[in-house]
Parts: structure tokens; C-alpha cells; sequence
């Protein structure tokens, strides 16, 4: 062992256990022994001790919170920072009561190490066997036991032992390699950074030394690159593709791949400010530009051309799940996997797992903090690893609306890559080979094209919006065009009713034309009432990738107020049948783009908002 | 393997990125202080040279004379798109709170004032776990209600990167980007950088400020630190907390919780 201080290193570790088996203690008489506590914070803590009139504990160091500390229990992750002779350490103390899952799996996630406490007393417990079930999903695979309160049972060499070999078989079923075990007691202090006269039998070496001597191997070079394009900067007149490297370097004149799009081109320079390396490697936060001006978005994926990522529509999962509410099979989530955002269905649960016997539940009902192997399919192809070939890039979470739902590890084993398959698509779906391409367009314009689909009542302020917003795109030299759902009406769309079926129609008929506008390069304004949504989402469904839905939102009685046209008195009489929002349903989006409030926000507070979005969005 | 100021740097320019993207109306709080320095600095690389969005200070008008010639100098030396925002008089501050508590309250009612004004969706702090412990639970994007009210019982997960920006208009986000340095992370990447800070941190006739806060109460310790090298061994060794010379956290055991659960940073 290295008995230098190394100043440049930290390692993260984070403790897991059942609720009580001494986490926090541990970690306090840690602290204490190894002299890193700062005399004012226990002086403080004894005083409000005394004036609660409790002992005070070496769990309080941790329990900050005023609350905590009347319920006696952690309540979220708490990071504390200290050093030993050797270096710098983080403890993440994850919580160990039930309910208390996600923030220890938000502890967990960042962790380097972990240590797995059992209360000899007590035993293995049902959390025991689920955090370390959660470790192994996290990709923590480095684990210290430690088995707490040797006191309580008087030091007893046997009882020990057999806790010790149960657990260790339990982890081995799991996969995981126990670096070491050592009996402990946080309140006597024993083999914490002293080793115990109480315990002779055991010749270990105390536990902050154990920690000192692993050696974090930390990220490993590999000679397969993997580059999450994060975002998109305009620098000059330079595009800039900004990410983090997940795997592998990035240097001046390599192959990228970037998926979905399967187009490739070699890296011209890199972005580094004030001044750029050579190379760089997994980990670092980098920019580049490319020597061909290939169409990169945020959240494609970059790569080498050796060991490209898989597409995938349909995948399995080993998948934990945070949320009270039940996994809805028809409900769309949105899955975030390395920079990009997909929807997907949860198609199938194959098996939840019983964390306590590893082996599958009878029933396919998947409750809160439940891990479960799942199919998940999409309409789109999404380019990702498998977990065994990077970890980094095998792991998503799902988000409900507002709500972060679960996290999970990609398993493709079962099905194939379906790259292939999308060329061989792509190559039926092209009808003409147009001399000119989009990219040709979008380069001379210095914009992309993009669809912007103003959804709303009628009397929202579509038009009106859409109008302001032309106008002021098209003094920043954007080629736009507005095209308004009451003009079509006049001509494209003059044999159309307000039929459910007639409306579905002008829907597609002018979402086919927004399209042929975006093929010559446009940015087009859309202004539809769509009141359906299964519409919108056809209309969607034709450009996906440069389609955004804005909300123009307000109330019936605000539209019906302002009744510039003076349709809602009409439609109120009954002289105009099917009007919406008076006699034919309107169906709010789901998930806009971006949201309008009229009846809240002045006119130009609204074009501006959009303006920006779309800017941001299509802009170079 | 990357070291440790290595690792720090490019999770917070990767945080900075994320932020950018994901949340439409952003800017960054500029304290001033030694760790809103370094914010701007990781601003400055995430960005290529340029930040896209403005910063903030919240004035007090309260600060130590030095602390506003530094911010005219810099402003101007860095480019900055600077924002004043003005604090409510003491007057009109919760007065159950102690002395130098309410007069910390104002600057949160002076955020919450600017933050309504300027319709911002996310406010870049650089406040750091190791601090206080109610900042160590923090999460690295964490969502204030109306209010400006965070709760804490109730945070949501983030984990592998992942987080959440999908939240309702009302919904404010603060994003910490340098939730998991250290002070002494702060004064190294000072150094290798050569980050410029205010004088008040160095050593005068025995004496240096190790934390900056409104004039009235915030105490210099006593150091012969003089230089930045000096500050960093000095730090090596030292079991005093950086907070002790901030009256506000000393009066009451729970006062900066309650503080903080209100929308202090």
C-alpha cells in the first residue's frame, strides 16, 4: 500500500442497510475516531442533546435536520466529506427506511463502493437483500460488509460467522464480489479506525484501512467511443456539437457515426475553451465540429464505426419502479436514455422479482420499489447499447408527465439490431433522388425546417401569434409561411365540413402540405384548431423529428368573450353546429412543446416566447 | 483516470449544458463570493467563451465596498449581461426570525422578486454540499413551488444524470452545478485557474474573510493567509467551519433550515 496522501483523488462511497442497522452511528464514530470532526459542530449537537434530554449519538453528526433528529431516522441522502492518511473520501449516507428507495438510489448511483451494514442482532433483513439487489442495478458492484453491534452479542465468533457466510452466498447469487467482511461495533469503536481488543479472534485489519487499500480502477480506456451529442452551439459561423464522452477519446480527424441518422463524418477540430487539447477521453465535457456538414441533433448518439450502437424499437429491461402509481400499458412514457428523449410504451412485464428469494413473482403486477424485467417498445428507432457492453449507455430512466416513474438497464440479448431493416425502409420510402437536399437548404437559409403546429379554440390567438411570429422570422431572413386553418378552408380544403371525418382530413391534407413546405426548407407556422388528439399525432407521425406542438391556451369563456368573429354567439343560438368547445369536444395537449397563455400573457409576450422557442429550436 | 478537479469540472460543465437545454428562461446568481466566481468560469467553458444568459446579484446594498468595485470591474472584463436585483427594506422581513436570519431573509425575498420580474424558470446557485448540512440533501436540479418554497421530504430522484425539468409553469428549478465540490475544491481549481477573487479573502493584519456575506454580519477569522496557496494549506488543516463567521447561522439550531425551506440559497 501506498502510504503517500493523495490529494487528487476521492473516492464516493455509498452506505446501504436495513433501518437501524447503524449507518449513521457508523459513519459518526467513523468520523469522530479519525479525528475530522470539528470541535464547534460536537459541542453544538451536545448542547441540543441536552436540551432535548437525550444521549447524545454519533448518528446526529448526520441527522443535520431538526425534524430528523425527533424521528430518529435519515431522511435523504447526506454526503460527508473527509480524509484519511491515504486520501479523500464522500460518504453518501442513503436512507434505510421503506419508503426511502429513490433517494437511495439517487445516492447510490454516484457511488464508487459501497458498504452494506448488518446489525449482527438483528441479522439479514428484507432491505439488507433489496439494497444489495439495488446496488447490482446500479452498477455498484464493489461491496464492503460490515456487520454492526458485535457489543450486543457479546463479541460471539460463531453467531458471526454464520451471518457472514449466509449473506455472502445471498451476494453471490446476485453477482456481486464481496471485497471484504469485518465485525464492528460503532458504539465501543471497534475496527473502525482502531482494530478491537474485544474481538482477537479476528485478524482483519480495521475498516478505514480496508478502505485505503482499495484501489479504484476508475474509468476504463477503451478503444470504442461513445458521444451522447448533448446539445448543438452556433458559435460564429461555426456549429459546435457539445457532449460528454462516455467511452473511449475523441481526437482531431477520428470516424463518428451518429445515430439514428447513420450518417458519418470526421471530427475538423475540437472546442475546448480557453484552449483546446489533443485528445480527450471518457468523462470529459467536450465540443466539437465535423468536416461534413451532416444534420446532428441533440440527443443523437455518437460512436466509432467499428462498434456501432444498436437500433432498437423493442428491447427488455431489468427495471425498478419509484412511482405509487401502477404501470399503465397504454400510456405513453418518455424515456431518457444518454441525451436524447424517446416515447415508449411498456409493453409486457415478464417477471417482478422477489429481491428477498431472487426468484420470480407469480404475478406480473409491479408495485412501488419493485424491480421487474419488462419489454418496452417504440415507434421510433432508438440507437442504444447493451448493458454487458457499456454500462453508461444501457441505462435510462422513464418519466410519467411530471414525475420520474423509473430507472433501468437495457438488455438486448433476446432481439436483433435493426439497422439494417431501417436502411432497407428508408430505401423504399424515397421516391425521387431530389437534386437538392434538405441540408443543401438548410445550410444556405442558415435554418432548419420545422413544423409549428398552433393548436388551440377558436378565438385563442392562433393567428394572431402565428401572424407576429412570421413576421418577425422573416425579418431575421427565416423562410417562413403561415398557414392558417380558415384560409385552406377557402381553397385546398373548400369541400370539407366540421365533420369528425371532414376535420380529420383537412388535418392530414394540411399536414401534407406543411410538409412539402419543410422539403423546400421552411420553417411553417400551422394554425388548426385540431381538437383531436390522435390527429395531432397523425399529423405528428409525418415529420416527427421537426414537428412541435404548441398549446395556445384559454378558457371557452375567455375565447368566447373576446368572439372577434363573432362565432361563439352564433355557435351558443345553434346556428353553427359542431363549434368547438360549445358543441363538439376539444381535447387539450398532453405534452406540448410549449404552452401559450393567452389569457394570462400580452400579445407580445406570446410572440416572443415563440419566436425564441423556435429559434432555439431550428436556428443554426 | 481523471483527477479530482478534473472530474468536478466536467460534471459541472455538463450540468451548465443540461440546464441550458432543458429549462427556456435561465440565469445564473453571481454572488460575488469565491464559488460564484468559479460558476461563471465553468459558465465560460461550458459555453465556449460565451454566457448565453445573464447573472444575477442580488443586492443587498449591504456588501463590502471591495465586493462592488469587483463586480464593476468584472461585468465589464468578463462580458457579463448583469442583472441588479433590489431587496425589500429589513421593515417588512418575517420578524419571528433572529437578528442577522431576517436580515439574511431579505436577499431571498430579493431573489423571489427578481426571479417573478424576469419570469426565469431556473437559477444557477453555487451553493456546495459540504457547507451546511441541509445543503448536503440538496439535489444538483431541485424544483421550488410558487413560493419559491423547497421541499425538502418530498425531493425527486436523479440519478445516472437523468433529472427531472418537466414540471408546471408555477414551478421554478435551482440547478447547483457545484453541489459536490468542496471548499478546498473551490480554492485549488482557484489556483489552476487563475480565477480572480476579491481581496477581502486574503489575509490584512492577521485577518481574512472565509466567507462573504452582507457587511453587518459576516465576521473575518483570524489568518495569516495571504495568498491563494497559502488559503489552501491552511484549509488542509483547519477544523473550523467556512460558515463560522456568518452570524445568521449560529443563533438559532434550526434557522437555516427554516431559511432554506423558504427559498434561500
Amino acid at each position: 500500500m501506498n502510504n503517500k496522501f493523495n490529494d487528487d483523488e476521492v473516492l464516493n462511497i455509498v452506505i446501504v442497510g436495513h433501518v437501524d442497522h447503524g449507518k449513521s452511528s457508523f459513519i459518526g464514530r467513523l468520523l469522530y475516531d479519525i479525528g475530522e470532526i470539528n470541535d464547534e459542530k460536537v459541542n453544538e449537537l451536545k448542547k441540543a442533546s441536552k436540551k432535548r434530554g437525550v444521549d447524545f449519538e454519533f448518528a446526529f453528526l448526520l441527522d443535520a435536520l431538526q425534524d430528523e433528529r425527533d424521528q430518529g431516522i435519515t431522511i435523504d441522502t447526506t454526503r460527508i466529506f473527509f480524509k484519511s492518511k491515504k486520501r479523500k473520501y464522500v460518504f453518501i449516507d442513503a436512507p434505510g427506511h421503506k419508503e426511502f428507495i429513490k433517494n437511495m438510489i439517487t445516492g447510490a448511483s454516484s457511488a464508487d463502493i459501497a458498504i452494506l451494514i448488518v446489525d449482527v442482532k438483528e441479522g439479514i433483513k428484507q432491505q439488507t437483500k433489496k439494497h444489495a439487489y439495488l446496488l447490482k442495478l446500479l452498477g455498484v458492484e464493489k461491496v464492503i460488509t460490515v456487520f454492526n453491534k458485535m457489543d450486543k452479542i457479546k463479541y460471539d465468533q460463531k453467531l458471526y460467522i454464520k451471518i457472514k457466510s449466509d449473506l455472502d452466498s445471498f451476494l453471490s447469487g446476485l453477482g456481486i464480489s464481496c471485497i471484504t467482511d469485518i465485525p464492528v461495533s460503532s458504539k465501543v469503536g471497534d475496527n473502525v479506525v482502531k482494530k478491537s481488543k474485544n474481538m482477537p479472534w479476528f485478524s482483519g485489519i480495521p475498516f478505514i484501512d480496508i478502505l485505503d487499500n482499495f484501489e479504484n480502477s476508475g474509468l476504463v480506456v477503451s478503444k470504442h467511443v461513445r458521444f451522447p451529442v448533448q446539445d448543438i452551439y452556433k458559435i460564429g459561423d461555426k456549429r459546435v456539437i457539445v457532449g460528454k464522452i462516455e467511452l473511449g477519446s475523441i481526437s482531431k480527424g477520428i470516424d463518428l457515426l451518429f445515430l439514428p441518422s447513420n450518417e458519418r463524418a470526421k471530427v475538423k477540430s475540437l472546442e475546448i475553451w480557453p484552449k483546446a487539447k489533443k485528445k480527450y477521453f471518457a468523462g470529459d465535457s467536450v465540443g466539437i465540429t465535423l468536416d461534413e456538414p451532416i444534420f446532428v441533433d441533440k440527443g443523437n448518439l455518437a460512436s466509432d464505426l467499428m462498434s456501432p450502437p444498436k437500433l432498437m424499437n423493442r428491447f427488455e429491461s431489468n427495471m425498478f419502479w419509484l412511482s405509487e402509481k401502477k404501470i399503465n400499458f397504454k400510456s405513453k412514457y418518455i424515456m431518457k436514455l444518454n441525451t436524447g428523449e424517446y416515447e415508449i410504451f411498456v409493453n409486457k412485464v415478464k417477471n417482478v422479482i422477489d429481491t428477498d428469494s431472487l426468484k420470480s413473482k407469480n404475478n406480473t403486477e409491479v408495485s412501488k420499489n419493485d424491480v421487474c424485467e419488462v419489454v418496452i417498445h417504440s415507434s421510433q428507432f432508438i440507437p442504444m447499447d447493451d448493458y454487458s457492453f457499456n454500462k453508461s449507455t444501457a441505462r435510462f430512466c422513464l418519466l410519467d408527465n411530471e414525475e420520474i416513474v423509473a430507472g433501468g438497464i437495457i438488455d438486448l440479448r433476446n432481439y436483433p439490431d435493426q439497422r439494417e431493416k431501417k436502411e432497407d425502409f428508408r430505401k423504399n420510402i424515397i421516391p425521387e433522388n431530389y437534386n437538392l437536399n434538405e441540408i443543401d437548404r438548410a445550410l444556405k437559409f442558415n435554418h432548419r425546417p420545422g413544423i409549428i403546429w398552433l393548436t388551440g379554440l377558436s378565438g385563442a390567438g392562433k393567428s394572431t401569434i402565428a401572424k407576429n411570429v412570421e413576421k418577425k422570422l422573416f425579418d431575421r431572413n427565416f423562410n417562413v409561411f403561415s398557414l392558417d386553418g380558415d384560409n385552406l378552408r377557402i381553397g385546398l380544403n373548400k369541400n370539407l365540413n366540421f365533420s369528425p371525418e371532414d376535420r380529420t382530413e383537412n388535418i392530414r391534407r394540411t399536414a401534407e402540405v406543411a410538409k412539402l413546405f419543410t422539403q423546400a426548407g421552411f420553417v411553417i407556422l400551422v394554425s388548426l384548431i385540431s381538437p383531436y388528439r390522435s390527429e395531432r399525432k397523425k399529423a405528428r407521425d409525418i415529420r416527427p423529428e421537426i414537428f412541435r406542438e404548441i398549446y395556445i391556451k384559454a378558457s371557452v369563456d375567455v375565447c368566447a368573450k373576446r368572439d372577434v368573429k363573432g362565432l361563439y354567439a352564433k355557435a351558443k343560438s345553434g346556428e353553427i353546429k359542431n363549434f368547438t368547445g360549445i358543441s363538439s369536444p376539444y381535447e387539450e395537449p398532453e405534452k406540448p412543446n410549449l404552452i401559450i397563455d393567452t389569457s394570462r400573457e400580452k400579445v407580445e409576450e406570446s410572440v416572443a416566447k415563440l419566436e425564441n422557442f423556435i429559434i432555439k429550436e431550428f436556428g443554426f | 483516470m481523471q483527477s479530482n478537479l478534473n472530474k468536478l469540472e466536467n460534471e459541472s460543465i455538463f450540468i451548465f449544458r443540461q440546464a441550458y437545454r432543458s429549462i427556456s428562461n435561465i440565469a445564473l446568481l453571481w454572488s460575488l463570493g469565491k464559488d460564484s466566481n468559479v460558476m461563471v468560469w465553468l459558465a465560460f467553458k461550458a459555453f465556449l467563451g460565451k454566457i448565453p444568459f445573464p447573472v444575477v446579484h442580488v443586492d443587498t446594498e449591504k456588501k463590502f465596498k471591495e465586493m462592488y468595485e469587483f463586480r464593476e470591474k468584472f461585468t465589464k472584463k468578463w462580458g457579463l449581461n448583469l442583472i441588479k436585483g433590489k431587496c425589500p427594506p429589513i421593515g417588512q422581513i418575517d420578524p419571528s426570525l433572529p437578528p442577522a436570519a431576517r436580515s439574511a431573509a431579505r436577499k431571498t425575498d430579493g431573489l423571489k422578486k427578481i426571479i417573478n420580474e424576469k419570469k426565469f424558470r431556473g437559477i444557477i446557485a453555487g451553493i456546495r454540499r459540504d457547507e451546511q448540512g441541509t445543503r448536503a440533501k440538496e439535489r444538483v436540479f431541485s424544483p421550488r413551488d410558487d413560493f419559491g418554497k423547497w421541499n425538502i421530504k418530498n425531493q425527486p430522484p436523479e440519478f445516472w444524470n437523468y433529472s427531472n425539468f418537466n414540471y408546471p409553469e408555477t414551478v421554478h428549478v435551482r440547478i447547483h452545478p457545484l453541489l459536490n465540490w468542496t471548499e478546498l475544491d473551490i480554492w485549488q481549481y482557484i489556483k489552476q485557474e487563475k480565477i480572480p477573487v476579491v481581496d477581502l479573502y486574503f489575509s490584512k493584519k492577521g485577518k481574512r474573510y472565509r466567507s462573504l456575506g452582507d457587511q453587518d454580519i459576516t465576521f473575518p477569522i483570524n489568518s495569516n493567509a495571504k495568498t491563494v496557496n497559502e488559503i489552501i494549506e491552511e484549509l488542509k488543516v483547519s477544523k473550523v467551519s467556512e460558515r463560522s463567521g456568518r452570524a445568521m447561522d449560529h443563533e438559532e439550531e434550526n434557522v437555516f433550515e427554516r431559511l432554506r425551506s423558504k427559498g434561500y440559497m
